[in-house]
């Protein structure tokens, strides 16, 4: 489903910023080999800029890749990515006067699950198609329905899945690798000294990977869906992301990268945060 | 496994407690200077601040233990001011994801408990073993499979 319309209007702008020598670089999306996925692509000559697509297979979160570019780079950015540049802004990992955003509504035929922000939240210039522009305060908590069906289940069947699933890993990172709130400069998985984890793929050493990842990510994770894309072995990753972003919303009335001026939930604290776990597990008498 | 086993092997079980050095671990000290009586399952690690107590240690100690119980200052009065606050948010969201993952709500425990609370850190610790206790066999992620 390319919009032509909309493409040559983003490639216009691209070719604009280069011409004019406001950026040094574009990040964008051209096509790929594989026919409906289209990759990243990193465009400095202006004459390039004709091979940017912005198509059903953009479903990549492109902001992953501005943390390591050191030119003076444009970025062209759907609803997802423009929320993790958000996140990345408002943690420091990146200047906002570094980076010119082109802004389009989120291309993709088969939108993630309950969406509501196919356009991004920040932009230098948002290349209009008539899509709706939500404003951040009417974007109602979100309730995912994999998670609502999946509490159905008894927490044996529940447990069975989820060591089904974590059993194909293999531990490759391309999840980790891939995600744009997972920039730190040693993972957790890989610190030797001490150790956390085996480098195994034994369940015990895959679970702990799942969770922990899941947690790192919470209340920073937009949903941008490119973990369980970029798997290799089909682990269904989004199931705990989604579960961690219920969570966030409805204890802490959050959802990350929507604002600007955002704290992140654990960042920060109230002292009469709810305390869910001495309810269920004992405690106060 | 005959009864008597099974009672060595529910004797057996292990309880990691990690214990703020403030509060939690003095109410512990407390405890056993008062002469409280509690059982000998748990195996403390003194950590300087329950905020120091990462979500991974949890799910570590888990490969080798049957449970684990966090515990720190109450709210309000925590030696650096905010530690217990910022590990209560850790600990809802690792504790709604463990209950979401089909970990039973029994395992993974967090109390806040003061230095004065010798009492009531014998009774937490009494009840905790004994809920430990009626669960199944842990399987320590996976590696230990129920017979
Ligand atoms: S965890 Fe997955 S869905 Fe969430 S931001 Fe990272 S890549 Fe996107
Ligand atoms: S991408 Fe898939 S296989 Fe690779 S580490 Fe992540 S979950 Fe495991």
């Amino acid at each position: 489903m390319t919009d032509t319309n909309t493409l040559s209007k983003i490639q216009e702008k691209a070719r604009r910023l280069l011409e004019d020598g406001k950026v040094e670089v574009v990040i964008g999306f051209a096509a790929g080999t594989v026919p409906g996925k289209s990759t990243p692509s990193f465009i400095s000559a202006k004459e390039d800029c004709e091979s940017l697509v912005w198509d059903n297979g953009c479903s990549l979160n492109l902001a992953k890749y501005v943390l390591k570019e050191k030119r003076k780079a444009a970025i062209i950015v759907k609803g997802c990515d423009s929320r993790s540049l958000v996140n990345l802004i408002t943690e420091n990992q990146i200047k906002r006067e570094n980076l010119y955003i082109i802004g389009a509504a989120c291309p993709l035929s088969a939108s993630c699950a309950g969406c509501q922000v196919k356009v991004p939240v920040i932009y230098d210039e948002l290349i209009e198609d008539g899509s709706e522009i939500r404003e951040v305060s009417t974007i109602a908590e979100r309730r995912y329905d994999d998670v609502l069906e999946f509490e159905k289940l008894s927490a044996e069947e529940r447990k069975a899945y989820v060591y089904g699933e974590v059993s194909k890993c293999i531990r490759c990172y391309a999840c980790r690798n891939v995600c744009p709130a997972c920039y730190c400069k040693e993972c957790f998985a890989e610190k030797s000294l001490p150790q956390w984890i085996g480098k195994t793929t034994d369940i015990g050493d895959n679970l702990i990977f799942h969770l922990i990842r899941a947690l790192h990510v919470a209340g920073r994770c937009v949903d941008c869906g490119s973990c369980q894309r970029a798997c290799p072995m089909g682990v269904n990753l989004r199931l705990l992301n989604h579960k961690l972003l219920m969570e966030v919303g409805s204890l802490y009335q959050f959802e990350a990268g929507l604002k600007e001026d955002q704290i992140l939930p654990l960042n920060t604290y109230q002292y009469d945060d709810p305390q869910p776990f001495l309810a269920k597990g004992g405690g106060h008498e | 496994m005959n009864a008597k086993d099974e009672m060595d092997a529910k004797d057996d079980r292990k309880i990691v407690a990690f214990l703020c050095n403030w509060c939690s671990y003095a109410g512990a000290d407390l405890a056993g200077i008062s002469r409280f009586q509690y059982p000998p399952n748990i195996r403390v690690v003194r950590v300087p601040c329950s905020g120091r107590v990462d979500p991974l240690f949890i799910l570590i100690a888990l490969k080798n233990a049957d449970a684990v119980l966090t515990s720190g200052c109450h709210p309000g009065d925590c030696h650096y001011t905010s530690g217990n606050l910022v590990a209560r948010r850790k600990f809802s969201l690792l504790k709604s994801l463990l209950d979401f993952v089909g970990v039973e709500p029994e395992r993974v425990q967090f109390d806040w408990i003061s230095a004065a609370e010798g009492n009531r850190f014998a009774a937490r610790i009494n009840t905790l073993t004994d809920q430990v206790s009626k669960l199944g066999v842990w399987d320590r992620w996976g590696s230990v499979v129920d017979d």
